[in-house]
């Protein structure tokens, strides 16, 4: 207890020495209250009031109405399936690239982890072109399972899996990474089998890793907002009935009813992912992970992780080529005569959107990056109140659904408050600060993740010699952390440049986004222009991903980002 | 790492730059658009190139408009509403969102054409048809419906598509239409069957059905004339477009002024413009019908004389929307 109290007063007194920590860590709680806290907040009183008036009815109808309540069940039904179908294709993939002598590896690694780069919409879509009632290969999928419906929950589970299995597949490849080989081998090397070593030292050690996938994934599909849109049918899910209450009936109060119903199931993964799972990880190195001795393994581990990878990539192969072929299409589905006019009509209608995309993402990026980095630092080197605060709001953004933020900022930026006294919507401002506070957890993360990995004694060093904060900060740590840097930068720019489902309730005239475009391609059926731009997308997050990678080339000596794509 | 940190300072520069020399040029007219980008952009250069007056648009379905509208009630970031079915027009004056302007016109406005207030004035007018799949008739040798009652026919069970009525436009006139032909009740009991029997999946726009129509994906959508004319028979699906002998309804496009809005001047010269013979020729292009007697009308569209319409009344529909929404999503349970 003394002991506590003594390290608190010396912190204090470091922070008292070092004004500019001490300024910046009120400033950082500001802006975290300002632009995430406080958009919530205002989703919920919105909820809670209608006419300005305190008034529970819209909770009261939001749970004895069917058609309130049975989305909000197809919701988390969908999310507990999706979640078990991605974590179980993340983890065969993981499994194949870290623990067998899968070839091509590179390749494989690179088409499970190409999704998550793709816009939204495009998966469903094509699943609708391949698989839909007058799909190219309905026909043949007919012989076998006979007569199917894409639209619905399964097709939706299908399309999601493929959508946010990649992110289960980045956290499991990571923790497969992290545990030794050395102790399977142990356990080999003392006469276990391979299925004995699997389902005692393995996969206990995975668990945690397991369970936070299916979490992140859980809350992806349960916000997921583009593809239940397309392909849900008659299935209805919360993401959009929230939507459709407030763009359809234009009830502000209800529609916020049904975002922060959506808000519960997504915190409590949240919770139980940051609080509970990760408190029992297991991983057992503390260095650079030692490379794997892979030995020969037998043929029935072999072939279902190698039928199921072949299969996958497979899968995304015929579901991106049909977007390619589609985008080339003279009318999607009834003209299969190649054309370019799709391109030349994307073009002109969408110029504006491109520039917009890529000057407000560009501009969101570094600073997300920096202040992600900046965050990361502050929670895990430095010691002060509220410590444990600035880090789970600045993770929150993360489990809260794209609407809720959305509706959150158009409440909270369109009059001056006591707090923030500017007016933002209708301005480029609006829509950069959402881009940084929405992605800055993924710059967090991954500068949480490198500063772990360096031993702050290297850092003690520096400020015994004098150095101060910051300049210990630029000098030591940010070089060591550079190449977490920069894939926090790599993943943040994807995310701006794909993010729709908080982005369209605040693009304005003078600044509007590719991804609003597509949406607006997509609800005018016109797919195949919807194909054109979301292939151009694709290919400006891969070019910006490639200079990225450049930099840190050129700056890290060698580091590599642990880019999202390789 | 520094030269990195160089290299994103210039970036942010330069963005910020170009930021600021856009918010420096001259007088923006700003316009919540609520046809498809495609369209709103053959209205919107024409107007930029005959006034010279710069527009700004932001596309959004007409509900979007409205609770975009409602939201900034404090603090309008737009002049203009540009089209959207005027149903919802009615509810945004309602609340008392919309002001009044009298379009400066060279025909006269008849009364179905503007609230009684001029808060909102209609600019084009449409029907509502069926959108039937011809392979779909061919293969199941039946006929495209031309009653509402076919709709109910078992050839096209579970094969019906449609926008939800609450969030289109174009499905809450049909909605209305059913009901001012029937009354409420046994409007709701009609629907509940074709909702059970005919119904494949709803959409959230009016113009969604068309292409799964065209697709395939379902036999037979309920639209508006011009849209399922422009959306489908001319882009090459083999679409066939037919009316209901009984009688359907019609919409009338809004537009109007948002209160309190940014550039109001160069917002009543837009409205004007959007009445001229000009402007309202240019609906030939997506068949739509002009409300400017002077106007031409595309080839091969049906005119609102050539269909049998019933005697709908948009004002009801408009005010009574709330409840009517209420009685359909109580009933029908989606």
């Amino acid at each position: 207890m003394t002991g506590k109290r003594h390290e608190l007063i010396g912190n204090l007194r470091l922070l008292w020495k070092e004004p500019l920590l001490l300024l910046s860590i009120i400033a950082i709680f500001y802006f975290l209250f300002v632009f995430v806290i406080s958009p919530i907040f205002l989703v919920f009183k919105t909820s809670l009031t209608i006419d300005r008036q305190f008034d529970l009815s819209n909770y009261q109808a939001v749970f004895s109405k069917r058609y309130y309540y049975q989305p909000f069940i197809n919701s988390m039904l969908l999310g507990v399936l999706t979640a078990s179908t991605g974590t179980l294709l993340g983890f065969v993939f993981a499994y194949a690239i870290t623990r067998t002598p899968i070839p091509f590896k590179r390749f494989f690694r690179i088409t499970a982890t190409f999704p998550i780069i793709s816009p939204p919409f495009v998966v469903a879509l094509a699943a609708i072109l391949l698989f839909g009632r007058s799909g190219g290969l309905t026909p043949f999928v007919e012989k076998i399972i006979g007569e199917y419906s894409i639209y619905g929950l399964g097709g939706l589970v299908l399309v999601e899996t493929i959508a946010y299995g990649p992110i289960a597949f980045l956290v499991l490849h990571g923790v497969l990474q992290a545990i030794d080989p050395a102790l399977e081998e142990a356990a080999m090397d003392l006469g276990a089998s391979r299925a004995r070593v699997f389902s005692t030292v393995t996969l206990p050690l995975a668990i945690p890793g397991i369970a936070s996938a299916w979490l992140l994934v859980f809350i992806e599909s349960m916000a997921d907002f583009g593809n239940p849109m397309v392909i849900s049918g008659n299935f209805r899910v919360l993401s959009v009935q929230a939507f459709l209450q407030i763009t359809g009936m234009y009830d502000l109060s209800r529609g916020s009813t049904l975002a922060i119903l959506l808000l519960f199931p997504t915190l409590t993964a949240f919770f139980l992912q940051k609080y509970w799972v990760s408190r029992k990880s297991y991983v057992t190195v503390t260095g650079k992970p030692t490379s794997a001795t892979i030995k020969q393994l037998e043929w029935y581990i072999k072939l279902p992780v190698y039928a199921s990878c072949i299969l996958f990539a497979g899968v995304v192969f015929l579901f991106y080529g049909m977007v390619i072929y589609g985008s080339f299409q003279k009318l999607w589905g009834v003209d299969s005569t190649l054309t370019l006019r799709n391109y030349i009509e994307m073009y002109e209608v969408g110029k504006d959107y491109i520039f917009d995309s890529l000057a407000l993402s560009t501009l969101a990026t570094p600073i997300t990056g920096i202040l992600g980095v900046f965050i990361a630092f502050l929670i895990i080197r430095k010691k002060f109140a509220g410590r444990g605060v600035m880090e789970f709001v600045s993770m929150l953004t993360f489990a809260v659904p794209g609407t809720v933020v959305g509706i959150g900022y158009i409440l909270a930026f369109n009059q001056r408050s006591a707090l923030f006294p500017f007016i933002l919507t209708g301005t480029a401002w609006i829509i950069v600060l959402l881009l940084i506070f929405r992605n800055m957890p993924v710059g967090i993360r991954a500068g949480i993740a490198a500063l772990h990995q360096i031993d702050p004694s290297i850092e003690e060093a520096s400020t015994d010699l004098g150095a101060t904060s910051g300049r210990t900060f630029r000098k030591i740590t940010l070089p060591m952390i550079a190449p977490a840097f920069f894939s926090g930068l790599a993943f943040s720019f994807v995310k701006s440049m794909t993010a729709i489902s908080a982005i369209i309730f605040v693009v304005s005239g003078r600044w509007n986004l590719i991804t609003v475009a597509i949406l607006g391609f997509v609800d005018n059926s016109q797919y195949a222009q919807a194909a054109a731009m979301s292939l151009l997308l694709i290919i400006i997050v891969l070019i910006a991903l490639g200079i990225i990678q450049m930099f840190v080339n050129r700056i890290g000596k060698g580091a590599r980002t642990t880019s999202i794509v390789e | 790492m520094k030269r990195a940190m160089f290299f994103v300072m210039i970036v942010a520069v330069f963005v910020l730059g170009t930021f600021t020399a856009g918010q420096a040029a001259g007088k923006v007219l700003h316009i919540y658009e609520a046809f498809d980008t495609e369209e709103a952009k053959l209205y919107i250069e024409a107007f930029e190139k005959e006034t010279g007056i710069d527009v700004e648009f932001v596309r959004m379905s007409s509900g979007e408009v409205l609770a975009r509208v409602q939201a900034e009630a404090a603090n309008p970031q737009a002049s203009v509403w540009h089209a959207g079915s005027n149903t919802s027009h009615i509810n945004a004056s309602i609340k008392g969102l919309l002001a009044p302007y009298k379009p400066k016109t060279d025909f006269e406005l008849t009364d179905q054409l503007h609230a009684k207030d001029w808060t909102w004035t209609g600019f084009y007018s449409g029907a509502i048809g069926f959108v039937t799949n011809t392979k779909f008739l061919k293969e199941k040798g039946v006929n495209a419906p031309t009653s509402w009652d076919d709709l109910l026919n078992p050839a096209f069970s579970k094969n019906v598509a449609m926008a939800y009525p609450y969030t289109s436009g174009t499905a809450y006139t049909t909605y209305a239409t059913r009901i001012q032909m029937l009354d409420l009740d046994k409007a709701l009991d009609w629907w509940e069957k074709f909702d059970k029997q005919s119904i494949h999946q709803y959409t959230k726009s009016g113009t969604g059905c068309i292409p799964m129509v065209g697709l395939g994906e379902v036999a037979v959508g309920i639209s508006f004339s011009h849209d399922i004319l422009a959306k489908g028979v001319n882009k090459g699906y083999p679409v066939v477009m037919t009316f209901p002998k009984e009688g359907t309804g019609y919409e009338i496009g809004g537009l109007s002024l948002i209160k309190g809005g940014p550039e109001p001047e160069l917002g009543k010269k837009f409205i004007d413009w959007c009445f001229t013979e000009r402007a309202q020729n240019l609906f030939q292009k997506y068949n739509r019908l002009p409300v400017n007697p002077k106007a031409k009308v595309a080839e091969g569209s049906v005119t609102l004389d050539q269909v049998k319409l019933i005697k709908y009344d948009h004002l009801w529909a408009g005010k009574n929307k709330g409840e009517l929404i209420k009685a359909w999503r109580d009933r029908i349970g989606k």
